[in-house]
């Protein structure tokens, strides 16, 4: 049995171990059903390297992807969360040197809320934090039980920490707000606030209002009224926001800042942002290190311009060639702009068949990261994890792709 | 999880009292409680008109043979693998502190819970709390599932 | 006219929905839990369907297009929610999630949790994923 890291999702446990014979998962310990299947996707539908749906080989494939790219006016460069933090710098600088348009899984998911946590108007905290101080967990919006499986017995509220000793028993409480009664909703029983969709800004309002001891506008009064004694006395908080908090919010993700800062000046409480794949906040940190931008950059006009029309939605129908790295846009966008991608001559980057590999003019395979490649990926906290590959491969890894692709232009 | 009355609605019906009690109905409530086994109502078992009730009472019965003396059965199929029950249980905590403990996966042999395959397996489970001379009624494991893949029958 | 129900439908997330995801997307147990939608009882009822039947559920997409699948029925046992209703994230909600309005606003997300769609009962098959790929290279 050997330690490994999952890259399933972004909390990126490396506590499992796992055993591999006869190409077959053999055995594997500490991993939730979620990252088994995600063990469990190398040993079937792997791709191999195609030109316009006939075989080729893998030096043949680079070659045609770099000449698409390169004679593109418009390349979008899209994908990036399920990549290492080596790959995302590669797949930066090859944007920067085509002059293309780079985006990635948060611009449609948690880019809103990340903004604001990586440019410190919304404060954070590492999980580790969570499991040794929080004494309030808060998902808003999110299902982590579905989601993030471990979150609440590696961190949020089984596990023992360091002034939570007595941890779920006594010492934590977990509230879920969300428009139904969700897995994760049913485990925070009575602390269960159901919003109707689209409310939240109407729930903020009442929370706000029972923290000014006033009367809250809501049908549960009592309720809410028991909430804000419920912040009032804790000591250390953590939110963490999901995509239907995101979607409810939109524009008015203000007013959540103006909450999180009204929270603290009671007591601390901070924010966790519940990003989906392995390596999207590293992406996010990375693009801003880089460009002061966390995702939808274009770098056509030689300095990196941000902005909406940039974003995989809008660019989907002005580009003229699109690389797809370890994503699948055709399953995970709406229609419109699945239907826009399937029409431009697509590249894509990915160890498993997908609706994109299937669309693709050039499929490349890749090796999967955690399990055959290596590299660094930052969890949804902003803690860097390294991880090893424990399976052996001779696919390339994204990183070598890229690298390659961009000699080749 | 199966009511007395599904059970008593794959019996004869008969009352006839051959498994010593006086109805089938208490007959199925002993089931239930795992007191009587199908086996001692002979008639279901000797005669060839309830062959596809004695089969469908074998299958909704299973669950109940493969439980443990703590009565704890684990439905892998609804099981996320989540590890709320690993890190809950009181047993697990004791045994391996620095791990379950503190919500990583177990390396003590002494822990009942922990998940091989991405599902939950028990191990040992006469340490559990329900078992033995000083039992008590814990439920950590059970009231920490999210989907009720851990239950006591 | 058949009778039809107005829902709103929030996507959400489910572990065994996301591990037949990862494993194939292209097979029937992937199809199977993720073309479902789950309605509220009373909802269901008033359709005139029952847990289990094919409904067709049909959405307007941005100018004046629709688009519309056809799925398994569920009926939600556990909280009552009319007028809302539930489909797990996949090719198939995304049939129906309309894109942001272009270049508007600092957010421009989909709105995945807020597809408004009609539902009607259906006695055709399915939706697959080969149709569902077929509509976006067509």
């Amino acid at each position: 049995m050997e330690a490994v890291t999952c890259t399933g999702c972004s909390l990126l446990c490396n506590d499992i171990e796992a055993a591999v014979t006869d190409e077959k998962l053999f055995h594997v310990k500490n991993l939730c059903r979620k990252g088994h299947g995600h063990f469990q996707a190398a040993f079937s539908e792997r791709t191999v390297p195609m030109i316009d749906g006939q075989k080729a080989t893998i030096d043949q494939a680079i070659a045609r992807a770099a000449e698409i790219l390169s004679s593109a006016k418009k390349p979008l460069l899209y994908g990036w969360s399920n990549c290492t933090l080596e790959a995302q710098a590669a797949g930066v600088r090859l944007a920067e040197k085509l002059g293309a348009t780079i985006d990635d899984t948060s611009s449609f998911c948690q880019g809103i809320l990340m903004e604001r946590i990586l440019d410190g108007r919304i404060p954070t905290c590492t999980l580790d934090d969570v499991r040794n101080y929080a004494d309030t967990s808060i998902f808003w919006g999110a299902d982590p039980s579905n989601s993030h499986p471990r979150h609440l017995s590696r961190f949020s509220y089984y596990p023992r920490g360091e002034k939570r000793q007595k941890s779920y028993e006594e010492e934590r409480t977990c509230i879920a707000v969300d428009v139904r009664r969700s897995a994760t909703a049913e485990i925070c029983s009575n602390y269960y606030y159901r919003v109707a969709p689209g409310s939240d800004e109407q729930f903020i309002e009442a929370v706000l209002a029972v923290l000014d001891g006033k009367i809250p506008k809501v049908a549960d009064k009592k309720k809410m009224i028991e909430l804000g004694s419920i912040l009032k006395k804790t000591e250390y908080g953590v939110i963490f926001p999901g995509l239907g908090m995101v979607y409810s919010l939109q524009e008015k993700m203000d007013l959540f800042e103006r909450l999180v800062a009204r929270l603290n000046e009671i007591t601390a409480f901070k924010v966790v942002p519940m990003v989906g794949h392995y390596n999207t906040r590293g992406f996010n940190e990375l693009l801003r290190e880089k460009t002061g931008f966390i995702n939808r950059v274009s770098f056509s006009g030689g300095a990196p311009a941000h902005g909406p029309e940039h974003s995989v939605m809008a660019a989907a129908k002005s580009c003229d060639a699109a690389l797809v790295i370890g994503s699948d846009p055709l399953s995970a966008l709406p229609f419109a702009t699945a239907k826009a991608l399937a029409k431009v001559p697509l590249i894509a980057i990915d160890p498993r068949r997908s609706l994109a590999t299937d669309a693709a003019r050039v499929v490349i395979p890749s090796a999967i990261s955690g399990l055959e490649a290596g590299g660094t990926a930052v969890r949804m906290d902003g803690m860097r994890v390294k991880f090893e590959p424990f399976l052996k491969t001779d696919l390339l890894t994204d990183e070598q792709i890229l690298t390659k692709i961009m000699e080749a232009i | 999880m199966v009511s007395a009355m599904e059970i008593y609605m794959l019996l004869p019906k008969t009352n006839c009292k051959k498994c010593g009690l006086p109805t089938c109905m208490a007959f199925a409530v002993g089931l239930l409680g795992r007191e009587k086994k199908i086996d001692e109502c002979t008639p279901l078992i000797e005669e060839k008109k309830y062959e596809a009730k004695l089969k469908k009472l074998r299958e909704v019965m299973a669950p109940f043979e493969n439980a443990s003396e703590t009565g704890l059965i684990i439905h892998p199929e609804k099981c996320y693998g989540c590890g709320n029950c690993v890190v809950a249980c009181p047993v697990n905590v004791a045994a391996d502190p620095t791990r379950c403990g503190i919500g990583l996966g177990p390396q003590s042999d002494r822990v009942i819970l922990k998940v091989e395959d991405g599902v939950v397996v028990s191990n040992n489970l006469k340490e559990c709390r329900r078992f033995g001379p000083n039992k008590i009624l814990c439920n950590a494991c059970t009231a920490t599932c999210p989907s009720k893949a851990i239950e006591f029958v | 006219m058949a009778p039809e129900v107005v829902v709103t439908i929030v996507t959400v997330s489910d572990i065994f929905q996301d591990e037949a995801g990862r494993k194939s997307r292209f097979s029937d147990q992937y199809r199977d839990l993720s073309a479902r939608i789950f309605l509220d009882k009373q909802d269901l009822a008033a359709l005139g369907a029952k847990d289990g039947q094919r409904v067709r559920v049909a959405g307007e997409l941005r100018e004046g297009e629709t688009a519309s699948i056809v799925v398994t029925a569920k009926a939600d046992e556990d909280e009552a929610h009319p007028g809302l209703a539930f489909m797990f994230s996949s090719p198939w909600s995304n049939q129906l999630a309309i894109e942001p309005a272009s270049a508007v606003g600092e957010a421009a997300v989909p709105a995945f949790k807020s597809i408004r769609a009609t539902v009607t009962v259906s006695d055709e098959n399915v939706t697959g994923i080969s149709e569902i790929f077929s509509r976006m290279r067509g």
